[in-house]
């Protein structure tokens, strides 16, 4: 199978945010990290693209990307007091989302900061 | 508090000559703080590299980290305020009983030392970890730490920063700052943004049972924290995004599969010290991103609303 290369890749294990790291992909499953400590190795050769659970889940059973997002929104919606709560693990544009929903949903937005 | 004297991991290899690690264990944590930002780079002022610095290591028991270090000193456990204060002191030539240094686990002339060594240092850093912030005296040992690095900069240029983990959590500080002028937990049910740790703590809400729904992304709770919270996130409606059926997202009534941040997730991440860094992913996703289906949700949520 093809190998694609991809250089100065970032890694977001830790706080360190190691932008050297190159990366060999090969179908759904990235199979070498050059430059990255064995916690960023492990990090980017334990994740893969594929297709392992359904699009979505309600009360535990399968269902589609739009049943859930309508389900959260109901659920937001009846909402006294919401709380969006994380954000460790995610980019920045969808950390400003998270703000964004949560200023909507006149709820709460907290992260691991907290703990 | 005295604000936080702050400085990028850049500067620190260009520049530092003592670095000082608090409360952390880069060597096992962060592997690649030594050779990239702190200890063996040559920089434009430090052109020999690990030569050009010195190391102290700071804890209470001798980690791996140690071997990397000039200077170890350990200090009995929950002491970590007390030995900051005494610094404090110390370098504004104020008196201090040393019997009660000698509690800390230190000695009076180990804390002479490296108080002399902070003053004569060109350009110092302290690099603080959970080791700090999350034993006896937490935010306290936090603000201790801070003030001491901005006393110092009386004599010598100092900085301390926090040895941030978990991939973007220092996104997630800078991104609240900048949108609501609050670090964590802020609350919108006024209309405006207010501020209030240990009111607005998710494991405050949780356990005192405050909030009647929750969203979790990019973590995971039921995996890591106190039992009566996670009591509280099986009572209420509960919704998880995350790349994988996570524990959360066992006990929630919604769940959505998304990609994975910086291997399928394109976007920016914060680095500990808060220079944004845009992400290149190797592989292609069968599922939305977070950013995507948060903006989904707030669309089909101000769509209700609006009627």
């Amino acid at each position: 199978m093809a190998v694609t290369v991809v250089q100065n890749a970032t890694c977001t294990f830790c706080g360190c945010v190691c932008d050297d790291i190159e990366l060999h992909a090969e179908g759904d499953r990235i199979v070498k990290a050059k430059n990255a400590c064995s916690l960023g190795e492990a990090w980017f050769l334990h994740h893969t693209a594929e297709r392992l659970y359904p699009d979505a889940l309600i009360d535990g059973q399968p269902a589609s990307l739009d049943a859930a997002v309508e389900r959260a929104a109901e659920i937001l919606d009846r909402a006294d007091l919401p709380l969006i709560y994380g954000l460790s693990n995610i980019t920045s544009e969808a950390q400003r989302e998270a703000v964004f929903l949560a200023e909507l949903a006149g709820g709460i937005v907290d992260s691991h900061t907290s703990l | 508090m005295g604000g936080k004297p702050a400085c990028t991991l850049g500067e620190v290899k260009n520049r530092a000559d003592l670095i000082i690690y608090w409360g952390g264990n880069p060597a096992e944590c962060h592997p690649r703080h030594f050779t990239k930002y702190t200890l063996t780079p040559k920089g434009k002022f430090t052109p020999n590299g690990r030569k050009d610095r010195t190391m102290v290591l700071v804890d209470i028991r001798e980690t791996p980290s140690a071997r990397a270090a000039d200077i170890f000193l350990q200090i009995r456990p929950g002491r970590d305020f007390e030995v900051l204060t005494a610094l404090r002191a110390i370098i504004k030539d104020q008196p201090v009983d040393p019997e009660r240094v000698a509690q800390t686990g230190l000695t009076l002339d180990q804390l002479r030392d490296l108080a002399g060594r902070m003053k004569r240092a060109r350009f110092g850093v302290m690099f603080f970890g959970m080791g700090l912030t999350m034993t006896r005296g937490k935010y306290m040992n936090s603000s201790a730490i801070l003030t001491l690095a901005a006393e110092l900069n009386a004599f010598t240029k100092f900085i301390a920063m926090p040895m941030r983990g978990h991939g973007n959590v220092t996104g997630a500080d800078t991104v609240l700052r900048w949108t609501t002028g609050y670090p964590f937990g802020v609350c919108f049910n006024r209309g405006y943004p207010r501020y209030n740790p240990g009111e607005f703590s998710t494991i405050d809400l949780l356990v005192r049972g405050d909030v009647d729904a929750v969203l979790v992304v990019g973590a995971d709770p039921a995996a890591t924290m106190p039992q009566p919270a996670i009591e509280h996130l099986k009572r209420v409606p509960t919704i998880v995004l995350d790349p994988k059926v996570s524990t959360t997202m066992r006990i929630a009534r919604v769940g959505i599969l998304t990609a994975a941040t910086g291997i399928s997730a394109g976007g920016t991440v914060y680095r500990m010290d808060e220079v944004p860094i845009p992400l290149r992913p190797a592989l292609r996703s069968p599922y939305p991103t977070d950013e995507e289906v948060l903006r989904r949700i707030r669309q089909t949520l101000a769509a209700r609303t609006d009627e």
